[in-house]
């Protein structure tokens, strides 16, 4: 009897009721006797709730028919029905999930009233109720039991702003509760019954005035329940004053009830259906550009939770338009646990930080802990990989394109990168230590909740990987290897690098030597590159908390990268790649802001990646990369689209501003790989959409000249920058920016010399850069500074780190003999025979401006005269000097013998470009000039060395005195002070005074205007929100009137 | 094979000799004739060398360490370098030097090795009016640079070879042929740059040879000033010999090549004469419009008249 009562009963999913009402029955008798014999009962029934739900969709999954539940044993529409299907178990399971997870967060404050446990009991049961029921009458009656346990939970604090929130929150539900029940009314009598199925089989009969008007309540009550744009600022209200517990509540449970009732009743509302996503997609976009101007911290998340719930209606309403239903559980299914999840966990912490402001939230600043908590749950808000908001998005982007929806993509895509904005803003504030805070007192497992939340983020997220992809182990490995690292993370420093070493090794080893072609050359850079430059890493022996993790990440997800061969394969490697070097870049001293930068230009070439693949996609009906080329009179756009997407990620000129804040402010040794290596990974991409799209002569040749030039004014304005800095690793930023620009072009010739300069471009870059970066970490570490003027004369203290960088220098510049020269040529030749005149006049100019800056390096840092407070640096540390010194054997022997480079570089261009490149021995030809590198070093060395020996000889019979620092002929005086001497500061204000003028910084005043622009008119679209309850309830009914309007009502 | 490179070393130390020897004596010459047409009476063609084999044998030396000592030796090395690339007398196999290592734009590019290494070892030498002459070297060289890239990328164009020797062959048979008749707008744009290159005034302030010690060499002296007086006559002569190999025709003989270089040279000491000096800042602006202007028509001109 009693097992047939929990088999027959309890098990199902009416049992959800019955566990609910019951439990909310005994809570108040329970709590007579105790207060925690009550708690325990709750904490029972919400278990059990889950369990329900969780039972019955498992069952569902294995292949169970959905379960028709009919109370008081008739059938409808003579009663009552519910159902549990797919969806709604999944939306069951997912809303009882936190709402058990929520019950734990906010327990302290629960448990001081009996009643709020009752309360709770009735908003959740609500909630299984609007998404179960399919009676349209039931479905108002669930939805007033839900506003009122609502607004009852709300109530319990009584302080007076949440109880005005309160209030609004009251008045505007029963506005919408009315409207809801007058459609419902028309509904009856037009259709002569309430059940939602009955309606829909006579969907014919809801036509007419009547018909019109019904639907028309109907919508516009669910629509407000969802809180559309301008008709929100109540809901906003409340989710800035209530408490987390609530608030997440709200934001995810009711909400999501609400959107599952629009869901069951969208056959009904079919005429809206390009009125709900406009009313999606306006409410996601203006949001989040609200969003800017936020500082509160709780309401901040409003605008997010409001947003978010808009791209879940836009999503709705796209994929019934385009009538892609089976995609519904990924794409809307995604978007609604991902927000689920992520919000709930951002509320809960909200509550647990417990500042207002988002400045204040830097208590915890140096908690690493508490920020990846935090980190995760905003980057999966975002929508960055692995989370289940990045596959959502993917297939409501690809699908949106498939489907033709081109403006669409725009809002989700823009609505998304201003959403990122002020999400890691926040993150930004949170990240910089402030002098007045005082460290926060969050008990460890009062974060238990948070933490769960984005464990289960993670699983959700995998969960969708495997729906989406086959390989999907593979594009996990970096972050299994990065979760397997951070574990580790209680380690030495040493052993730490010591172990990432190892596993990159190994992994990247595993996943790149089988690859052939441009892959595999990419893969000795990216991997191989990677692991040599961060062998550097141990010059610091400190903890460098979560460092080593997402170096790991990073480098194991550009190898990840070279292996994909479907656009969401790369994709998902590239945004991997974007978020952990993101946070790498945030863990330097001062990196925070620049980060955020970086993060963003980052996201907007992502998204214009991802608007390319979507369009590649809808095009050829295929995700392989292969068939990117199958795009057909889309072609031209695919490919400037993705190619957009690179060259931001490359620091193309316009959109550079991220390059010099960046690599200035990430630590030193990781810089190097950032430059040497991480920007390669733009020029693979580049490459490879070049190879699939750009070599095809239907493309026409438009696009690949804009981006030549856009690469050579790079090259020009990049070494011009460069010029000017006075901060070294500026310098280089901006050097790297510019060397990154005449590989962009080499890239845009097509052709295949073209390539072959843009490969060795690319090799030498790497070599060079990493060289580089490296010396001048040693050089700041030792002298603790990075303005150059501030420095000199330290050949004398670190003369390796010179002799590296010396070379490094003339490597770069393309002087003879070394690799450089061997670049120009090639990329001289390429244009040359490309006819392509005045980019490589340009390349001429800039090249020569270029040796400007690298004089500069050279000379102020390590000649002239040094700083007294400098005399007793020593040279870099040894660890520091050998990768160094192992590129430089890299060069040399390249430089000797190019052959060895070009002829694996050419052969791997030949399948795309046909052309081979002319030995004549160790000659190289082109159709116009010739290079013979092993005679030009041969010559070089010797006319080199007959001048010195000479020179030597002389020495024997001349006394050759070595003087001291300041023994100079300096208009008969001696100098005594290295500042007044040391020639250094504004080392080029004459070249400043003729050419100044052309980087005066017009992008940056760019940039600014836009963000300025963006915050204005944010502010301007806040004008609703003026905080009065009756003007909103005002909105309400005039968003009705709208509608009506919109929707054609005069004409009727 | 290692009597083969003897045998070309040996070639090329020939005209090494020959070269340095010339400028030298140019130098002298040019010398003079500014004396005279200052009202002086000059130098003695002996001066050069006398000054060269005076500060060889001074017996006071200092060092300021080891870039200051290798600097003049990697700016003669760009010197000798330099010439190594050029083929000095066309049609003459002994005299091509090792020109088939590389071509025009090896050459282009290894002019600034010397520069770079000198740089550095002044650099060292912590004297603040060689990292000031050198800077104004560096600034002044990436604007004359503009016409003179343009110029050359011209006549890449015209005769579709970045070779020096084909180049010149080019332009065999009959003065009509030089590209200085057959393509005067990139002569005048190479021209302009040239004056740039060799430093007279009214481009010389980066030296400011007259009245303080200033510029790169400041500091040195004794066996280095030496070597830098060498390479002055030798990369000045270096230089004439590519742009009469560019520009005018070449020289299938030695007297050719001397009555041609001279007249190059001589352009630029009339304007050196006849013209005040510039500021950096004015420089760079001089060569950003009319010159740079001359060198972009010089390659519509070269395209409308040799390709089609």
């Amino acid at each position: 009897m009693v097992e047939g009562f929990i088999t027959q009963v309890l098990l199902q999913p009416l049992g959800i009721y019955v566990v609910a009402l019951g439990a909310g029955f005994l809570v108040p008798l329970f709590d007579r006797a105790h207060r925690s014999s009550a708690i325990l009962l709750f904490f029972l029934a919400l278990a059990g709730m889950v369990a329900i739900a969780g039972i019955n969709l498992l069952a569902i999954l294995n292949g169970a028919a959905p379960i028709q539940i009919e109370t008081a044993g008739i059938a409808p529409p003579f009663a009552i029905n519910l159902r549990f299907g797919l969806y709604e178990g999944g939306f069951v399971l997912a809303v009882n999930s936190i709402a058990l997870l929520g019950a734990l967060h906010w327990l302290p404050s629960l448990r001081q009233h009996a009643s709020a446990l009752l309360l709770y009991l009735i908003m959740v049961m609500g909630i299984n109720g609007m998404v179960m029921t399919r009676d349209l009458f039931n479905l108002f009656i669930f939805i007033e039991i839900t506003s009122i346990a609502t607004y009852a939970l709300i109530g319990m604090e009584r302080t007076g702003s949440v109880l005005a929130a309160g209030f609004k929150y009251i008045i505007a539900t029963s506005v919408a509760s009315a409207f809801f029940l007058l459609g419902t009314i028309f509904l009856y009598y037009l259709t002569g019954t309430l059940n939602i199925d009955g309606m829909v089989a006579q969907r014919e009969l809801i036509s007419g005035p009547i018909g019109f008007i019904a639907t028309l309540f109907l919508l516009t009550s669910l629509l407000i329940e969802l809180k559309p744009y301008p008709a929100n600022g109540w809901g906003l209200d409340v989710y800035e004053t209530a408490p987390g517990g609530i608030a997440a509540l709200i934001s995810v449970g009711v909400s999501a009830g609400v959107f599952f009732a629009l869901l069951k009743t969208l056959p009904l509302l079919d005429n809206y259906l390009s009125s709900i996503a406009v009313v999606g997609g306006a409410t996601f976009l203006l949001s989040n550009l609200i969003g800017l101007k936020q500082d509160n911290a709780r309401r901040l998340l409003g605008y997010s939770s409001i947003g978010q719930m808009g791209l879940l209606t836009l999503a709705l309403a796209a994929t019934v338009q385009l009538g892609i239903e089976a995609q519904l559980p990924l794409v809307a299914g995604g978007l609604f646990i991902n927000h689920l999840l992520a919000k709930a966990g951002l509320f809960w912490l909200a509550d647990l930080v417990n500042r207002n402001s988002t400045r204040d939230w830097s208590v915890l600043a140096g908690r690493p802990g508490r920020l990846l908590l935090f980190g995760i749950l905003l980057s999966a808000l975002v929508g960055l990989p692995p989370f289940p908001g990045f596959w959502a998005k993917w297939v409501l982007v690809t699908e949106l394109a498939a489907g033709g929806l081109y403006p669409w993509i725009t809002v989700v895509l823009l609505g998304s990168l201003l959403e990122a904005a002020y999400l890691f803003r926040w993150f930004t504030q949170a990240l910089q230590t402030r002098e007045s805070d005082t460290p926060d007192t969050i008990r460890l497992e009062s974060l238990l909740p948070v933490a769960l939340a984005a464990l289960l983020l993670f699983a959700t997220g995998y969960g969708m990987a495997v729906q989406l992809e086959s390989d999907t182990l593979i594009m996990f490995l970096p972050l299994l290897a990065g979760t397997a690292l951070w574990l580790l993370d209680g380690l030495p420093g040493l052993l730490k690098s010591l172990l990432m070493l190892v596993v990159v090794a190994a992994g990247g080893a595993w996943l790149t030597l089988d690859l052939e072609g441009l892959n595999r050359i990419f893969g000795f850079i990216l991997v191989g590159g990677g692991v040599l430059l961060s062998l550097a890493t141990q010059y610091r022996s400190d903890v460098r908390k979560g460092f080593y993790p997402l170096l790991g990440i990073l480098l194991l997800s550009l190898a990840t990268l070279l292996r994909a061969h479907t656009s969401l394969e790369f994709f998902f490697s590239w945004e991997l790649m974007t978020l952990s070097s993101y946070l790498l870049v945030t863990l330097g001293r001062g990196g925070a802001k620049p980060a955020l930068t970086y993060l963003l230009f980052s996201l907007a070439a992502a998204y214009f990646i991802l608007a390319g693949f979507a369009l590649a996609y809808a095009a050829s009906g295929s995700l392989e990369l292969a068939a990117l080329g199958d795009t057909g009179s889309s072609m031209g756009l695919v490919f400037s689209l993705l190619a957009a997407g690179f060259v931001i990620k490359t620091g193309g000129l316009g959109v550079h501003i991220w390059v010099p804040g960046t690599y200035g402010e990430a630590d030193d040794d990781f810089t190097a790989v950032l430059s040497a290596v991480v920007s390669k990974a733009a020029i693979f991409g580049l490459l490879l959409v070049a190879a699939q799209l750009g070599i095809r002569s239907d493309i026409g040749l438009d696009p690949a000249y804009v981006l030549g030039w856009i690469g050579m004014l790079t090259a020009t304005f990049g070494a011009l920058m460069a010029v000017f800095q006075e901060d070294i690793k500026k310098l280089l930023a901006y050097s790297s920016m510019g060397q990154l620009g005449y590989i962009v072009t080499g890239i845009a010739l097509m052709s295949h010399l073209g390539w072959v300069a843009a490969l060795y471009l690319t090799v030498n870059h790497f070599l060079f850069k990493g060289i580089l970066f490296l010396a001048v970490a040693g050089v700041v570490l030792r002298t603790s500074e990075r303005l150059m003027y501030k420095m000199g004369g330290l050949i004398k203290n670190m003369p390796f780190t010179f002799v590296a960088t010396m070379i490094a220098i003339i490597a770069m510049s393309g002087v003879p003999p070394l690799t450089g020269f061997g670049g120009k040529w090639l990329l001289f030749n390429a244009m040359m025979e490309k006819g392509w005149y005045w980019l490589a006049a340009l390349a001429f100019f800039s090249s020569a401006v270029a040796f400007l800056y690298m004089y500069r390096l050279l000379h102020t840092v390590f000649l002239g005269q040094r700083k007294l407070e400098h005399a007793q640096l020593r040279e870099a540390p040894a660890i520091l000097l050998v990768p160094q010194f192992l590129l430089i054997g890299i060069i040399m022997v390249f430089s000797a013998y190019p052959k060895l480079l070009l002829e694996p570089l050419s052969s791997a261009i030949s399948p795309w470009l046909a052309g081979n490149l002319v030995w004549d021995g160790l000659s190289l030809h082109t159709h116009l000039g010739y290079w013979n590198a092993p005679m030009i070093m041969g010559v070089v060395a010797g006319v080199w060395m007959i001048p010195l020996l000479f020179l030597l000889l002389m020495s024997l019979t001349l006394k050759i005195q070595k003087v001291g620092q300041f023994n100079i002929v300096f208009a008969a005086e001696r100098p005594h002070r290295p500042e007044d001497t040391h020639f250094a500061y504004n080392f080029f204000a004459h070249y400043d005074r003729a050419l100044g003028f052309l980087v005066k910084p017009r992008a940056t005043a760019f940039w600014n205007s836009i963000v300025e622009w963006s915050h204005t008119l944010a502010a301007s679209l806040r004008i609703f929100y003026n905080g009065n309850g009756q003007t909103y309830a005002l909105f309400i009914v005039m968003y009705l009137v709208v509608l009506f309007l919109v929707n054609g009502g005069l004409q009727l | 094979m290692i009597a083969e490179w003897f045998g070309r070393a040996g070639n090329f130390s020939l005209t090494l000799l020959i070269v340095t020897v010339y400028g030298l004596l140019v130098g002298a010459f040019i010398e003079r004739t500014i004396a005279k047409v200052q009202g002086r009476i000059g130098i003695p063609y002996r001066q050069p060398f006398i000054n060269i084999l005076k500060t060889l044998v001074k017996r006071t030396a200092v060092s300021h360490g080891i870039m200051f000592y290798l600097g003049p030796v990697f700016r003669i090395a760009g010197g000798i370098g330099t010439l190594a690339f050029i083929p000095v007398i066309y049609g003459s196999e002994t005299f091509a030097n090792f020109s088939y290592a590389g071509d025009l734009f090896l050459v282009i590019y290894f002019m600034f090795f010397g520069q770079l290494g000198m740089a550095l070892g002044a650099g060292e030498s912590g004297h603040p009016y060689s990292a000031i002459g050198i800077a104004r070297g560096l600034s002044q060289m990436t604007a004359y640079e503009v016409p003179f890239a343009l110029a050359v990328i011209s006549i890449v164009i015209q005769y579709d070879t970045l070779s020096i020797t084909e180049i010149v062959a080019a332009q065999q048979g009959g003065w009509q042929h030089w590209t200085l008749f057959t393509n005067w707008v990139a002569t005048l744009a190479a021209m302009l740059a040239f004056l740039g290159m060799t430093g007279y005034s009214p481009f010389d302030i980066f030296l400011a040879p007259q009245e303080i010690p200033i510029g790169p060499p400041t500091e040195f002296h004794s066996a280095y000033l030496s070597l830098l007086q060498t390479n002055r006559a030798l990369f000045g002569a270096t230089k004439l010999v590519l742009f009469m190999n560019l520009f005018f025709g070449g020289a299938t003989g030695w007297i050719e090549l001397m009555i041609k270089t001279l007249a190059i040279y001589m352009v630029a000491v009339v304007v050196g004469v006849a013209f005040p000096r510039f500021r950096v800042d004015q420089s760079i602006r001089f060569f950003f419009k009319i010159p740079t202007l001359i060198g972009i028509i010089s390659i519509i001109y070269v395209q409308m008249m040799f390709t089609s």
